[in-house]
């Protein structure tokens, strides 16, 4: 099954590879027609119409796989796997699940656009032969430009791309346009032709005064590898002239003293940036990694730290060949035995590994206190009350929550009766609310008027007993009730949970900062309840809430690191289920 | 020959790589060097393709076994560009010399990009070369760039435009004057009872309308308290929106009496209004005022129409004052306008779109003048299907089936009011002879 596995990712990887690469340029020498020339277009559609096949094959097998190997563990785990049931809101991949479920299918179609027939030369041309070549194009003026950009899509062999220059430099006393110099770096920086690089730099020095950062860009990337790395540091002072670098600029001056042992630089290098507030990618972060595996040094082994560190405190998940450096890099260091396992938490906050217990989503009273403010201030006001509501109808719900003992759990009516469109509303919420008060338990309903009107939806004798079982509270019919709902959870304390299918993201974009925001969504995840299917008369089963949080954490001899998993797509405000457990060995 | 040398080939190989895989390379080879032409099958195509990429790296040669087809590869001069390049440099530099000054090499660094063929203007002022080198991100500095290349790429457009009018002009007046002598006959001016209607006639009557509209005619109320809601802009093009609504009101057949409510003297709006009408602005045929719309008119004549209203509007009312508010939103902030004529307890009523337009995409906000435009001719026609042709096409796929039903639906309640006023007229022609009562005096 394995030998399968790889053999099925290997011919992926190396389909994908072949993809962009392109072109393939013996493959047709034997046609005589086209001695040197080959239909790109016709090879593009014969791998597109392969490659999804290829794709849902690999991703079918991985499923098979997976259920392969949760059923060989079944009897010992089943209790196990059905306790860490990723949640249905926030976890990762549950809205690309749910987008495909609708039928969303259109990054599929833009992914190979087709264009018109390509016909690229498979081996270096003479002056004559690219004369002919020009003759045969239709649009004469964009011809080598057009011919470059086609040559780095197909990712060509360097020496047809310094054919065609040489041609054009014949053509033009020895003048090669900028645009064409820009294009033959980037062939040579995808194929790593570092001496092509550098001779390419000593012409644009002394023929361009300055560049532009796409330039400046490739040459970093490209000078990065050779003796003459130190100048990429030139380069991007030059950068910073005009504009900051990107996060891709900074990156690659990191590689680049990394790979040639100059830690301390590259250390400045990175804490410049975070001071510019770049975020770095994942790739600097995990060469930092990667470079620290055999070097043993105690300031940098305190420094890795200080990047996880980070990570924890902008709640950022490392993607996984980054959680596997990590992985890596922790059980290289020698004398303290440190032990990597790829897990996922039990429901009460336990690694299933280790059997620790992960940190608390729940906010201490300060910050519970803060965002309650921050609520009442952002959201439900939000600068016009009669943006989503009436000062009036503010005072009136305010003075009903006054009045009423603290609730223990706050129903969106609307929102779960709109989940199940082929029942009645108000007998849904008539089943739901009786089944949670018989729990003894304090029920606020949220609802708007027109649920009292009584319609065949909305039966008023069902409504009125809805009213007898637990408090209402009604807005009106255009005001929004999902800010009442937030402020009523959170008045009622900490123990009060709201139940709806509503992701909250328009209110937490109300909030002013990522501080409040991220206090928000550890608040939701704690707080909101949501049941996943109902059929009338059966019994309601809550998916419970998170209670551990979920961001990179430590306790001195442990450290517990969600990551993405490479196969999911994980939305933002979704988080990851896969976690790196590290524990040291005594 | 050919299938003896891949044969050899094949030998070398499969001391290498495993023989199962050299089979199916073998078979392969053996097919394509014999047939060139034939149509590959999808599972065999798929393993030369990857034996291909596998092999590439290490044996060149292999995809070349055939030297007596192939044309013997010339020696051409690779690195010769190199070397001329390099012998026509004027100077020798070290390294980059990007001048320190900003906005120096932000002009630098907009010529290089227009190298690129990227979209950067020609010409560019000093202000804005300023307000380029303050842009914080890259991306800002592009869109402020693109946006400055747009509308060089317009004005070039348009005077283009111009001369080549200007040309056909001139061409046109010299024929005139080779052709004179016979045309001055034909030129002579013809007996006709009808008089030329000129622009002058024409801006005569139009101002004839708007004057009798500003006493008699049904007031439009812009409200123009958003000029804080709006970057600048947003307000720009909403000012343009009113300039365009604005012609289109004077050149109507019945105009509204347009009123531009707190509309604050010497505040943005009205800066740039006076800016765009220039002298003419006094002479404009609208009301402008400090005051609200609510301290003009009674409350309960007005409408205000915004897109969030939870109200749908049915007919147009001819003794009803309707409100838009003028403001361009692109929707980052919804419910403003609402929340507006909620603050002031007025009435608001929302287009029907979605009962006449099958709506696909985009948000139901309207430009002004588009609102101008549904609104005049909701007024002289009372035709929901034809004020709602200027809705932009783009946001949606055609009017619904059902607009029919409703049509008939409509018909159906003309036809039973008809029947009430029959009904009527007989119960009067019995008490007294409804037509005739005149002829008895």
């Amino acid at each position: 099954m394995t030998l399968l596995l790889s053999f099925c990712r290997s011919l992926q990887m190396l389909w994908k590879n072949r993809l962009y690469q392109g072109s393939c340029p013996r493959n047709q020498t034997f046609s005589v027609l086209y001695s040197y020339f080959h239909f790109s277009k016709k090879e593009q559609r014969y791998f597109s119409l392969t490659l999804p096949f290829l794709q849902n094959n690999k991703a079918t097998k991985l499923l098979i796989s997976k259920a392969i190997s949760s059923s060989k563990s079944g009897k010992n785990k089943s209790k196990q796997e059905s306790s860490v049931s990723p949640h249905p809101l926030f976890s990762a991949g549950t809205a690309k699940k749910k987008s495909e479920v609708l039928g969303y299918k259109k990054d599929q179609q833009h992914s190979f656009p087709f264009s018109s027939p390509v016909l690229l030369p498979t081996k270096p041309l003479n002056s004559e032969e690219w004369d002919k070549v020009k003759e045969n194009f239709e649009q004469k003026d964009i011809f080598e430009n057009w011919m470059m950009a086609q040559m780095v899509k197909y990712n060509s062999s360097i020496d047809i791309a310094k054919s065609l220059l040489s041609w054009i430099a014949r053509k033009n006393n020895g003048n090669v346009g900028y645009k064409l110099l820009i294009g033959y770096l980037t062939l040579c920086v995808s194929q790593r032709q570092t001496t092509e690089v550098i001779d390419v730099y000593e012409i644009m020095k002394t023929r361009y005064r300055t560049l532009e950062p796409e330039g400046y860009t490739l040459l970093i990337r490209g000078l990065i590898h050779s003796d003459q790395w130190r100048e990429t540091l030139i380069l991007l002072k030059d950068i910073k002239k005009i504009m900051s670098p990107s996060k891709k600029n900074y990156g690659d001056c990191i590689k680049g003293a990394l790979l040639h042992q100059e830690v301390n630089l590259a250390w400045n290098l990175y804490l410049e940036m975070l001071n510019h507030r770049i975020i770095p990618n994942w790739e600097t972060f995990q060469a930092f990694f990667d470079f620290a595996k055999g070097v043993k040094n105690n300031q940098f082994e305190g420094r890795l730290l200080d990047i996880l560190l980070y990570l924890k405190h902008n709640q950022m998940y490392p993607t996984e060949p980054f959680a596997q450096s990590i992985k890596a890099w922790f059980e290289s260091i020698p004398e303290k035995k440190w032990k990597g396992e790829s897990v996922t938490i039990h429901k009460s906050g336990h690694c299933s590994a280790c059997g620790r217990m992960l940190e608390s989503i729940h906010l201490n009273s300060e910050e519970y206190e803060f965002l309650k403010q921050r609520v009442l201030k952002d959201v439900l006001d939000g600068g016009d009350q009669y943006r989503k509501t009436t000062p009036k109808e503010i005072n009136r719900f305010v003075n009903f929550i006054k009045s009423c003992p603290p609730f223990d759990i706050v129903i969106d009516g609307l929102n779960i009766t709109k989940m199940f469109p082929k029942i009645r509303e108000s007998q849904t919420l008539l089943d739901v609310v009786s089944q949670i008060t018989k729990q003894n338990l304090q029920v606020l309903v949220l609802g708007r008027r027109h649920m009292l009107n009584g319609s065949s939806r909305w039966q008023k004798n069902e409504m009125a007993a809805v009213q007898n079982m637990a408090y209402c509270f009604f807005a009106d019919n255009v005001s929004e009730d999902d800010a009442f709902l937030l402020y009523a959870t959170l008045h009622s304390g900490n123990h009060c949970r709201f139940l709806t299918r509503d992701l909250m993201r328009d209110h937490k974009a109300c909030l002013p900062d990522d501080k409040t925001r991220h206090l928000f969504f550890r608040w939701q995840q704690g707080h909101q309840l949501v049941f996943l299917n109902y059929y009338p008369g059966k019994k309601i089963i809550f998916q419970s809430v998170l209670t551990y949080d979920t961001v990179v954490q430590t306790t001195g001899d442990s450290w517990h690191i969600p990551y993405d998993e490479n196969m999911v797509e994980r939305y933002s405000y979704e988080i990851p289920t896969k976690w790196l457990c590290l524990q040291q060995q005594n | 020959m050919s299938f003896m040398h891949g044969n050899s080939l094949v030998r070398n190989l499969s001391l290498s790589y495993k023989m199962s895989t050299c089979f199916t390379f073998l078979r392969h080879f053996v097919k394509r060097s014999v047939v060139p032409f034939v149509l590959r099958k999808k599972g065999t195509g798929l393993y030369f393709t990857i034996l291909h990429k596998h092999f590439s790296s290490r044996t060149p040669i292999l995809f070349y076994p055939n030297k007596e087809n192939v044309p013997p590869i010339e020696k051409i001069d690779l690195d010769e560009w190199k070397n001329t390049m390099k012998s026509s440099l004027q100077e020798e530099r070290s390294s980059f010399t990007t001048s320190d000054d900003i906005l120096t090499a932000t002009r630098e660094w907009i010529e290089m990009c227009r190298l690129l063929n990227r979209e950067v203007p020609e010409h560019i002022s000093d202000q804005d070369l300023k307000m380029i080198a303050e842009c914080p991100s890259k991306k800002s500095k592009k869109k402020k760039l693109k946006y400055l290349y747009i509308k060089e790429m317009h004005k070039k457009a348009k005077k283009e435009k111009q001369e080549k009018k200007r040309a056909e002009m001139d061409e046109i007046e010299k024929q005139k004057q080779l052709g004179n002598a016979e045309e001055s006959k034909n030129t002579e001016l013809t007996n006709t009872f009808l008089l030329p209607l000129k622009n002058r006639a024409w801006k005569t009557e139009w101002d004839w309308r708007n004057a009798q509209a500003m006493i008699f005619g049904q007031p439009l109320v812009f409200d123009m308290a958003y000029e804080n809601f709006m970057p600048e802009r947003d307000l720009k093009n909403t000012v343009c929106q009113l300039l365009e609504s604005e012609g289109a009101n004077r050149k109507n057949i019945d105009p509204f009496h347009i009123y531009f409510c707190n509309l604050k003297v010497d505040g943005v709006y009205h800066k740039e209004l006076i800016y765009r009408y220039k002298e003419k602005w006094d002479q404009l045929l609208l009301t402008t005022t400090e005051k609200s719309h609510v301290d003009i008119f009674p409350r309960e004549r007005l409408i205000y129409l915004t897109a969030d209203s939870p109200n749908v509007m049915t007919t147009f009312r001819h003794d009803k004052i309707y409100i838009i508010g003028s403001f361009v939103d692109k929707c980052s902030q919804p419910r403003i306008s609402y929340a507006n004529a909620k603050r002031l307890n007025i009435a608001s009523e929302r287009l029907p779109l979605d009962q006449y337009l099958q709506w696909e995409i985009g948000n139901k906000n309207l430009t002004l003048d588009q609102m101008m435009w549904i609104l005049l001719t909701l007024k002289n026609t009372g035709d929901w299907e034809k004020a709602l042709k200027f809705v932009p096409k783009r946001k949606h796929s055609g009017f619904h089936n059902i607009s029919i039903n409703s049509k008939n639906f409509v018909k159906d309640l003309q036809k039973n009011r008809l029947g009430i006023k029959k009904s009527f007229r007989k119960l009067s022609s019995n008490a007294k002879g409804w037509g005739t009562w005149w002829k008895d005096e």
